[in-house]
């Protein structure tokens, strides 16, 4: 009996790990190419979901106040610096606002609908965050009976996130931009530099250690300099054009002299996220 | 014995609660948790099967299926994976058993085991991350930057919570 129970565990721990290897590649070609998960598995991470919220909400509730007090230890320094900028802020508001009733003027006259600026959104919380260091990945509350569609951008305060990697009916998974696996940060950008000229370029990659995103082979003469605003350019599909990254921060040759790579600070702080805005194109 | 105990809804109810756990600690604390040079990952949901496996006794709880299904949760709702925690979870309850009918489980053996259990889970994690693309880390980067501070991370809880846990299976009894 001993000598067959051992054959047997060998048999059975060979199975496993077939059918592990199997499972993982499935999974990741549904996560790549299907819009939507599995029926099944989208009913089970619905039910996960709501029951979580009994959880998580009671939590975050938590954090938030005990934040709230230690903010309000700096509120009084806060408070005159941001009364300098809301000074500035009223200005630029108002011509904003004028300038984007003028736009919406003019589209009307050349019969321009929807140009890839226009977006709606989608505010969301974040429930939960993925408790591996493998995958940057929080859950939010909203999913696709609120219209959010895979793939879409995700914002969170003044800058971009990351994007919508799985939708179930009542909550989806974001991948953050810091994740560095080989689909989360691939953003279609550009960078209207100083003296009026526009590079377009695709996000490639997170820099962990100095917490900047790269940006590799831009082949372009324009000269990019520090501070330059780096905004998406809505090409090629779902997301809106004039999303606010971040600020060029170094722009450096490549290692092989050809094109220049681009450190950019995103403008948001990525570790702590509480609620996120989904940007919905109209199509 | 079982089926007449609390346990029988205690044990996956406090399951299902660590899982979350796991979820909440890393969103609130994640400025703390996950920095690039030292990411710690908390593993409350292997704790409370470990912590079953440790006080059992000769109530025989079906550990190792709660194992896979607190796994197959983990992998839908948390990663999106479906195929990697659902079989290591089990696989590590298996493990402490074979380990503890060698060393009689207390509070130091406890946490040697806990030592090596988490050992096994970050590893074949990473292995499994590494073969599906999720991650390039370098081996010795892994150990450095994330199994050395996971281990640190949850060593600390099972110090925390060790006795907290006992009490309250010892309660469900």
């Amino acid at each position: 009996m001993q000598k067959f129970s051992f054959n047997r565990r060998l048999v059975i721990i060979i199975v496993c790990l077939i059918v592990s290897f199997a499972l993982m590649t499935v999974s990741v070609a549904v996560r790549n190419k299907r819009s939507t998960p599995p029926l099944i598995q989208q009913f089970g991470n619905d039910i996960v979901g709501l029951t979580d919220r009994i959880v998580a909400l009671p939590a975050n509730g938590l954090s938030g106040s005990v934040s709230s007090i230690s903010e309000l230890l700096n509120t009084y320094q806060e408070n005159q610096q941001l009364k300098k900028q809301v000074s500035e802020l009223a200005q630029t508001k108002v011509r904003d606002q004028t300038l984007a009733k003028e736009n919406k003027q003019l589209k009307q006259q050349v019969k321009l609908n929807d140009s890839l600026t226009d977006y709606s959104a989608i505010s969301a919380a974040v429930i939960t965050r993925t408790p591996s260091s493998w995958q940057n990945q929080v859950v939010i509350n909203k999913g696709s009976s609120a219209g959010v569609v895979k793939n879409m951008p995700v914002m969170s305060g003044s800058g971009l996130v990351g994007r919508i990697a799985e939708v179930n009916k009542t909550n989806s998974k974001v991948e953050l931009i810091t994740d560095n696996n080989d689909s989360a940060n691939r953003f279609a950008v550009q960078i209207t530099t100083k003296s009026g000229k526009t590079v377009n370029g695709v996000l490639s990659g997170f820099n962990a250690d100095s917490g900047q995103i790269t940006m590799n082979n831009i082949t372009t003469k324009a000269k990019i300099s520090k501070g330059d605003k780096v905004v998406t350019s809505g090409l090629g599909g779902v997301t809106p054009k004039g999303l606010y990254v971040g600020q060029v921060a170094k722009a450096s040759g490549d290692d092989y002299g050809l094109s220049t790579k681009l450190y950019i600070t995103p403008a948001t702080d990525l570790s702590d996220l509480n609620i996120v805005t989904v940007a919905v194109t109209k199509q | 014995m079982y089926r007449l105990s609390k346990l029988r809804f205690g044990f996956p109810i406090g399951l299902l609660l660590m899982l979350f756990l796991d979820g909440s600690i890393s969103q609130i604390f994640s400025a703390h948790l996950f920095r690039p040079s030292a990411t710690m990952v908390s593993h409350l949901v292997v704790l409370w099967l470990i912590a079953a496996v440790l006080f059992e006794d000769q109530y025989d709880i079906p550990i190792a299926r709660w194992a896979a299904a607190a796994g197959a949760i983990f992998d839908l709702y948390y990663t999106g994976i479906f195929g990697v925690y659902v079989f290591i979870f089990p696989l590590v309850v298996y493990l402490t058993r074979l380990l503890v009918a060698y060393i009689s489980p207390n509070f130091l053996s406890g946490l040697l085991i806990y030592f090596i259990d988490i050992t096994v889970v970050e590893t074949l994690g990473y292995l499994a991350s590494r073969m599906v693309h999720l991650t390039s880390m370098a081996g010795s980067t892994f150990l450095v930057t994330t199994l050395g501070p996971t281990l640190a991370l949850n060593l600390a809880l099972f110090v925390v919570l060790y006795f907290p846990i006992r009490w309250v299976y010892n309660w469900l009894k």
